[in-house]
């Protein structure tokens, strides 16, 4: 009998026969550099079409530059591929691109035929439309697809070989040794046709079961369309845009993404320790080939996960150690065991910026994963969301705009999906609380449909807390004859707010067809847009309905009004599209609508130089609708923008309200990165989250955000910005925060740490901050956080210190609160009420402010002393 | 004015200010020999007072003190030119074109300058606002450019703005909206050559309540930036960065500075790819006192290194053509601006040097904020008024005459009718051995 870790070591062993030519090397570099990327990941319970992807990866091509591209598939429909299931599931599918044709032969010769038994063969063919085929600049490889099982008498020499003999299951499976060997096979191919001296002519693209990557030197959905696979059904997809920036030649093979055996790998980051990553694998003779960050990435899960056989906990904790306080908040049973995989593997976990999207295909388990990790210190944008109507779908982007894309493109033909997901979150990297990672399973049930999981690094299941049904068009009666009371606003607010708990879809219908209808003069489309922006931007209790689903319903009557406005536009609105723009107000408070739809997200043509011109010619109202990740929007206004209102609807993009001066910004839904860079004055209103360095060194304005902020929030801000944040941050608050004492004048954060759910009530987070740095190197400014069970503690701070909030903070913060109360309905009552009952302001928040320095400086003294 | 009315204070900035000169005048005569203990390896003795001497005259000395090399013992001391023989040098007839472009792109704005330099980003806070305007005075006169630094635009440089660089660098410090839409050149500070990785920081010393109003800071408190830019992490957060300045500013010609890590080569075509006009690599010689010293004298690839390195990378991909290369980090003479074109930059960037033209003794003291003695390196409102613009900017003028004399004739010297036919020209450059520089 032989142990666990014998047969380890002989498997890695067993590898020396792939050492190189010529050995080792002393010093590994990377063949080009790469820091960009654009990824999403989508998995669901039933198979979906590469088209939707193509929808998603259209949307984010900003983030990569055309010079590769690449979708892998887990889970694939065999009528497809013209196979059965069973070959499907217990075949192994070996994906070859064939850069030199004639290569095709002496591959199968030399790697096909000796290893498997070939149950099904057949050629990928790329489409000849020119359209698509004249924008490549490199031709995309010829593949061919073999659908096979390892020879009985390849395991046999295998076994043998490697005094395997007495390794029986369930030591060691068969598969196992199968593994290894296409493993092995594809290694040497790969060598000998594509990373040795002189042409690149041959290599594979995927070996796994159930599985399929492809890639190319273009865009991420390029590869779809060039190999016509729009209609082609996967349960998880992954798909990648690159930015490499040296070279003049790009070889497809150098394209994301990687696979490992049954896991494809994308990623969006650059490693400072490839070098190191590299010595680390060649200990355990794994040479790349491909020379890039994500080739070796993939090699360290492979290692982890099947040779090493871990856990998905374990190898997510090797590649994105949990660390500093993280670490000390972890369970006791996980430290020992954590520490000693941190101890064993710290030289395989890339250290710097990245974000991997792997899927992966657990054949022997009827699993298909789609699993998301990102950095410990979360230095790459990343977006989860889940969906669950009748189909369970999840997401992980580098972007938010791609996942509505993909849901747009799903809802547009399936009515069951719809635009919204339940659910959008960040991931908080290398943390005890969700370990940074989130994995979707989807698990063959036999016939029946599949299951579908979410879960964190940790196991612990991500639900969508939504009981209620999604809207479905065939299962709505239709309803007419609403009458809408003649009351403004607050009033039809209020009227619809209270009875939609006891309506159905129908009415709900019924009730916008009314608001719509009415739109025909200009009372009654403010009236109509008021109402549809609170019922969006609100959070209240939604009886039967499901809140993502009437939130799609929303849009849809926007569209219609706007569209309405389209048709007759009229003196308080007036129509803007690309190619369609007017040359100034024809009244002066007149609102440019602006469908945001056929302008480009940055650049000359971009959205945001189309408001600068606008507001040029003489608008001060914006309202913009249907934003796919359009970027800088408000930015460019120029200084003293004050009486400037922009209204932002859908996807907005990073960078929203940078260096606005006085100008207002509404965004009705999550923002994206970056945004409100270099504030100096004005004010943002985010019915959502913010993602990643939110008020980078901001100068001043107001803030008000519904949800929590991703990482390094008000980073480096001076002067006077004040940030109401009704949710959390997940690291870095106010770091080297600069801005004055604000009693006097100068900046703060006000930290409410509650979640306002989707049906309106108020929720306590487990703590405020889950952070290990809070305001730290912070020299000005203050945070105020509501903390009434002390939570957050002193370890937390890096330069701040807690100090009891006195009436003079509170008189401070107070009408923050109250406007913060107005903007979404949080009442500061319910804010100072702890457990039922209210207590006094200084029992609730606690503020942190710098610790005072006792030493002066030299000059400082000097001053003092002559003042 | 009589001495009646002024005050006490005024009259003792007059009497330092007419010591000083008196000294920057004398001391290069060397009537009196070399001061002891001037300078450094780098800056030697005879540099510094040969720069003052040409910030004087606007002419290289002519009384034997060395002006073109330091004695390092490297780098660009250790690099000669191979002359031609007298004659095979072009005449004086011939017009020597000293001027770049600073838009090698076909498209976007045309910037042109018509010398092959100009002055480095040192902010407001590191240095004094008459020493900033002297340096934007100069570059309007010379038709080329100063850089703000990262430390705010000050309004009186508002009358300079078309000859004046916007630096965003990782901290932000002072930049709106409008300072990026005054700027022709908005440059991206990404790291020092002095101090790659450090970020940037201006001790608390220099931090007076003018220099705190300016960044929105607190007076006193140390600043410190950032390192790297928290909103850029890679490549394409480095586009969308270009692109934000873009919607800002579409006029703008966008300059990345970066230091030189091994893999400048791939950093700069990235620059490129993404939409710079210039890439600004500042080497690791550079950096005034307030750098650490372990930071300058350990960190980041020589300049002569890094150069060839990049303009190689460049022509390789077939874009040397459109990128304007700019090098800086220890240029501090005529031959060591020739020297990095022929190494393979367009141009160089002047930062210490121009410090020294005013004054500067290299004596180390920046970080503090009464530690300069000739009130450059300070914000000290006292201190600062030891210089006045138009004394500085005219010894900026002159410099910068001395070193276009010397750079026709290197040229001349060299049988070249234009800058750009040294760009690159290594085989123009000689090497010599330990023995032969000393």
């Amino acid at each position: 009998m032989i142990t666990q870790p014998e047969t380890v070591a002989r498997f890695l062993a067993s590898r020396e026969s792939l050492i190189p030519e010529g050995g080792t090397r002393a010093v590994w570099r990377k063949a080009e550099a790469e820091g960009g990327c654009g990824v999403i990941g989508m998995a669901a319970s039933e198979r979906i079409p590469a088209r939707h992807l193509l929808q998603a990866l259209t949307q984010m091509r900003n983030r990569g530059n055309g010079k590769g591209g690449g979708i892998a598939a887990v889970g694939l429909a065999p009528e497809d591929w013209g196979v059965t299931q069973e070959i499907l599931e217990n075949d192994y599918l070996l994906a070859i691109a064939y850069l030199d044709s004639r290569a095709r032969l002496e591959v199968e010769r030399s790697y096909i035929e000796p290893t498997f038994e070939i149950d099904h063969a057949r050629s990928l063919p790329g489409t000849d439309d020119s359209g698509i085929v004249g924008r490549l600049d490199v031709k995309p490889p010829e593949v061919f697809l073999y659908f096979g099982r390892v020879k009985p008498g390849a395991v046999e020499a295998f076994r043998k070989k490697n005094g395997l003999e007495a390794a029986a299951a369930p030591a060691l499976p068969r598969n196992r040794i199968e593994d290894e060997i296409v493993y092995q096979n594809s290694y040497g191919l790969n060598r000998t046709f594509y990373a040795s001296a002189g042409e690149k002519r041959a290599f594979v693209l995927s070996h796994g079961k159930n599985m399929l990557a492809l890639k190319m030197v273009g865009y991420g959905d390029d590869v779809i369309r060039y190999y016509q696979l729009e209609g082609m059904r996967a349960h998880v997809w992954i798909g990648h845009h690159r930015y490499p920036t040296k070279g003049k030649v790009w070889h497809p093979g150098g394209a994301h993404p990687f696979v490992g055996l049954h896991e494809a790998l994308v990623h969006n980051g650059d490693f400072a320790n490839y070098s190191s990553i590299c010595e680390y694998l060649a200990q355990r003779n794994i040479y790349p080939l491909f020379l890039t960050d994500t080739e070796v990435s993939v090699l360290v899960f492979d290692l982890l996960h099947r040779t090493y056989s871990y856990p998905l906990e374990y190898v997510i904790e090797s590649l994105a150690p949990t660390t500093e306080r993280d670490f000390t908040l972890l369970p006791e049973e996980k430290k020992p065991i954590y520490h000693q995989l941190q101890t064993v593997h710290i030289h395989g976990s890339p250290d710097g910026p990245w974000f991997f999207l792997i899927a992966q295909s657990a054949q022997a388990q009827g699993a298909y994963r789609l699993i998301g990790i990102t950095d410990t210190s979360m230095l790459r944008p990343q977006v989860f969301a889940l969906q669950q109507g009748p189909v369970s779908i999840g997401f992980a982007a580098s972007e938010k705009q791609a996942i509505d894309a993909a849901l747009e493109s799903l809802a547009s033909e399936d009515q069951r999906f719809w635009t919204h997901a339940d659910l959008y979150w960040n991931a908080r990297g290398g943390s005890h609380t969700d370990g940074g990672a989130f994995i979707f399973t989807v698990q063959a049930d036999g016939n029946g449909p599949a299951r579908f999981v979410c879960t964190d690094k940790f196991g612990r299941p991500i639900q969508a807390s939504a009981p209620q049904e999604p809207y479905q068009a065939r299962a709505t009666a239709v309803r007419t004859g609403i009458a809408l009371p003649d009351v403004p606003t607050p009033g039809l607010f209020a009227w619809a707010r209270e009875r939609l708990l006891g309506w159905d879809y129908g009415n709900l219908l019924a009730f916008l067809e009314a608001l719509g209808r009415t739109a025909g003069n200009d009372h009654d489309r403010r009236r109509a847009l008021e109402v549809l922006t609170l019922l969006m931007d609100r959070r209240y209790p939604t009886g039967s309905m499901r809140p993502s689903s009437m939130l799609s319903l929303f849009d849809q009557s926007l569209e219609a009004i706007v569209g309405s406005i389209r048709q007759s536009p009229s003196v308080a609105y007036a129509f803007v599209s690309a190619g369609n723009s007017p040359p100034g107000p024809s009244a002066p408070a007149q609102t440019a609508v602006i469908h945001a739809g056929g302008f480009a997200a940055q650049g000359e043509h971009s959205l945001a130089r189309e408001i600068v011109r606008l507001y040029q010619r003489g608008f001060r109202k914006f309202m913009v609708t249907h934003a796919r990740g359009h970027r800088f929007i408000a930015n460019g206004l120029g200084p003293d923008t004050k009486g400037v209102s922009i209204d932002v609807y859908g996807a907005s993009g990073d960078y929203l309200a940078s260096g606005i001066d006085g100008a207002e910004v509404f965004v009705h839904g999550d923002a994206q990165d970056q945004l409100a860079q270099i504030m100096k004055d004005g004010k943002l209103v985010v019915y959502g989250s913010v993602g990643q360095t939110f008020l980078y060194a901001g100068k001043g304005g107001q803030a008000f955000v519904l949800g929590s902020a991703a990482g390094r929030p008000l980073i480096n801000a001076v002067g006077k910005p004040r940030v109401v944040i009704n949710g959390t941050c997940l690291d870095y608050l106010a770091e080297s925060f600069m801005a004055g004492d604000p009693l006097e004048g100068g900046g703060f954060a006000i930290l409410n740490g509650i979640v306002l759910n989707d049906q309106g009530q108020i929720l306590e987070m487990d703590t405020p901050y889950p952070g290990g740095n809070l305001f730290s190197l912070a020299s000005g400014g203050a945070i105020y956080i509501r903390d009434p069970h002390g939570k957050v503690s002193e370890e937390q701070l890096n330069g701040g210190e807690f100090a009891r909030l006195e009436e003079r903070d509170w008189a401070v913060i107070r009408p923050f609160l109250e406007e913060n109360e107005r903007l979404f309905g949080i009442p500061v009552a319910r804010l100072l009420e702890v457990d039922g009952s209210p207590l006094p302001p200084a029992q609730v928040y606690r503020k942190i402010q710098p610790r005072a320095i006792a030493a002066l400086q030299a000059e400082e003294a000097w001053v003092k002393m002559h003042a | 004015m009589d001495n009646r009315s002024r005050t006490a204070e005024q009259l003792v900035i007059e009497k330092h200010t007419e010591r000083l000169r008196r000294g920057f005048h004398l001391w290069p005569g060397l009537k009196q020999g070399r001061p002891p203990a001037l300078g450094d390896y780098r800056w030697t003795a005879d540099l510094i007072l040969s720069t003052w001497l040409q910030a004087e005259t606007g002419m290289p000395p002519t009384n034997g003190l060395e002006h073109r090399v330091g004695n390092s013992g490297g780098g660009f001391d250790r690099l000669d030119f191979k002359f031609f023989p007298q004659d095979r040098w072009l005449p004086d007839t011939v017009t020597i074109d000293l001027s770049i472009p600073l838009n090698r792109r076909p498209y976007d704005r045309r910037i042109e300058i018509p010398v092959p330099f100009y002055g480095a980003g040192m902010s407001f806070g590191s240095i004094s606002e008459p020493v900033m305007r002297a340096r934007a005075q100069a570059a309007q006169v010379w038709k080329t450019f100063t850089c703000t630094g990262e430390g705010g635009y000050p309004e009186s440089l508002l009358a300079y703005k078309d000859h004046v660089i916007t630096q965003i660098a990782t901290g932000m410090f002072g930049v709106r909206e409008e300072t990026i839409q005054y700027a022709p050149i908005v440059e991206f500070k990404y790291a020092q050559g002095a101090k790659p990785g450090l970020g940037g920081h201006l001790l608390g010393d220099k931090v007076t309540a003018t220099v705190a109003t300016m960044r929105e800071s607190l007076p006193w408190v140390s600043l410190f930036s950032p390192f790297p830019f928290h909103s850029v992490y890679s490549v394409e957060d480095h586009k969308k960065h270009v692109d934000w300045v873009k919607t800002i500013n579409p006029e703008a010609l966008v300059s990345v500075k970066v230091s030189t890590p091994t893999d400048i080569d791939m950093v700069a075509v990235g620059s490129y790819y993404d939409g710079a006009h210039i890439v600004h690599i500042d080497g690791s010689y550079g950096g005034t006192g307030a750098a650490p010293e372990i930071a300058k004298k350990t960190i980041a690839m020589p300049i002569e290194f890094a150069l060839p390195k990049v303009h190689r990378c460049l022509l390789q991909e077939g874009i040397r053509g459109e990128v304007v290369l700019m090098a800086s980090g220890g240029i501090r003479t005529a031959d060591d601006i020739a020297k990095a074109i022929a190494l393979g930059a367009d141009g160089a960037v002047l930062g210490t040097t121009e410090l020294v033209a005013l004054g500067c003794t290299r004596c180390g003291n920046c970080e503090r904020g009464r530690g300069c003695p000739f009130g450059l390196c300070t914000t000290d409102p006292e201190l600062s008024q030891l210089v006045e613009t138009d004394w500085a900017a005219e010894r900026l003028g002159k410099l910068y005459q001395s070193f276009q004399l010397q750079l026709s004739d290197i040229l001349r010297r060299l049988g070249l009718s234009s800058i750009r036919d040294l760009v690159g020209r290594t085989d123009l450059l000689l090497y010599r051995s330990q023995e032969e520089t000393r």
